[in-house]
């Protein structure tokens, strides 16, 4: 069961006047608090969860002089936990930035999705007419099944057979290489 | 190690806290960095010669009216950043009204005074050294404030170094005036604060590398 804040706050304000043992209580409610906490926002296995847990731990510890007995203390603790965070984030270096990074992605997007279009409009050439314009009516245009069978003159189990059919036929197209 | 391990070694020290001890941590840190800039004025510039004579006159206690209260401004900051839930700032405000009221004091000063003397009084005799050695006299306090910090938890490592350097700047600035004769508020108003700022800007170019922990 999770410790709450008037718990925990009665713990470290005892710890604060000097007993022991209250401290060491507390230290032990925070470790499954802290795990969970670094669980849910880090990204790293469990050695550094747990290095993670351990450095606040520390730090809960060797900087209890800046803990205001007026205040909150999950506050302060989570104060410090995130603190910790962006430390261990800073020093393993995940977020490097690269210079010009983002004009690339721009440019990068801008040509995928024209030859995207491209490749769209050759793969639907090499397939028969019919499954085609249906493909394009319903997952393309964004028809639904039933507004493609009525604008296309057909049935819809006609409809869901052509795009079955030529979806399925371009599915082994692009899994062969076969271009 | 194992964290149960490391709990049992870290509560084996658990000494009491008193209230306020931020205060007193940094207030220790500080008066110990003042002593050195105090002894560095006294060795190394000389006391005025008439200082106890300026004690009893206006424009002593106009400049120690502006630094020291600068240096309270400063130290309520630096005492809120210095927690790791600092939150929203308070009374930052403060910090203008020394700046305002020597402003109007130099205003005051300068409708009073001939133009044809506003560049001297502006300048002084020492205008050139003056910022140099406020930054100067800051370093020893501000080294005082980072011994402060070493048992204090800032988040906001570029703001708590920026408030360090600025009380440290300011609080340099008041053991400067033990030695420095200069009399008009627009003088203080623009070399002292020049000083002091550079000091705060020694301070927040270094505090995300020094106050790290």
């Amino acid at each position: 069961m999770r410790a709450d804040e008037d718990e925990l706050r009665g713990l470290m304000i005892s710890g604060l006047d000097g007993n022991a043992g209250d401290h060491a209580a507390l230290l032990r409610l925070l470790v499954p608090i802290l795990r969970g906490y670094y669980r849910r926002r880090a990204s790293g296995g469990d050695d550094e969860i747990e290095d993670l847990v351990q450095e606040t731990l520390i730090a809960v510890h060797t900087r209890r002089v800046t803990y205001d007995r007026d205040r909150a203390f999950t506050g302060w603790l989570f104060a410090i936990a995130r603190y910790k965070m962006i430390d261990n984030f800073r020093r393993v270096r995940r977020l490097q930035p690269i210079d010009g990074l983002e004009d690339e992605l721009v440019a990068d997007g801008f040509e995928d999705s024209s030859s995207a279009r491209i490749d769209v409009d050759d793969l639907l050439g090499t397939l028969p007419d019919k499954q085609a314009r249906m493909i394009r009516a319903t997952r393309i245009e964004g028809l639904s099944i039933a507004e493609a069978a009525a604008a296309d003159g057909l049935g819809e189990s006609d409809v869901k057979i052509s795009v079955h059919r030529g979806l399925k036929a371009l599915m082994t197209r692009i899994q062969g290489g076969g271009r | 190690m194992n964290t149960d391990d490391l709990i049992a070694q870290l509560s084996s020290d658990v000494p009491r806290v008193r209230r306020h001890m931020v205060g007193w941590r940094i207030a220790a840190g500080l008066l110990a960095g003042a002593l050195v800039s105090g002894a560095l004025v006294v060795m190394a510039m000389g006391v005025r010669p008439d200082l106890g004579k300026a004690m009893h006159g206006f424009p002593f206690w106009m400049k120690w009216g502006y630094t020291i209260s600068l240096a309270i401004a400063a130290l309520i900051m630096t005492a809120q950043l210095a927690r790791p839930d600092s939150g929203r700032l308070r009374w930052l405000w403060l910090m203008a009204i020394p700046v305002l009221l020597l402003a109007g004091l130099g205003v005051f000063e300068l409708v009073r005074t001939p133009p044809a003397q506003w560049l001297a009084m502006w300048l002084g005799q020492s205008w050139m050294s003056c910022p140099w050695r406020v930054l100067a006299l800051a370093m020893p306090i501000f080294i005082g404030l980072l011994w402060s910090f070493r048992r204090l938890a800032p988040t906001r490592l570029r703001a708590a170094g920026a408030a360090a350097g600025l009380a440290a700047g300011a609080f340099a600035a008041t053991v400067y005036c033990i030695h420095c004769p200069e009399v008009s508020a627009i003088f203080v108003l623009t070399w002292y604060s020049l000083g002091i700022l550079l000091a705060a800007l020694v301070g927040a170019l270094l505090g995300p590398r020094l106050l790290r922990w």
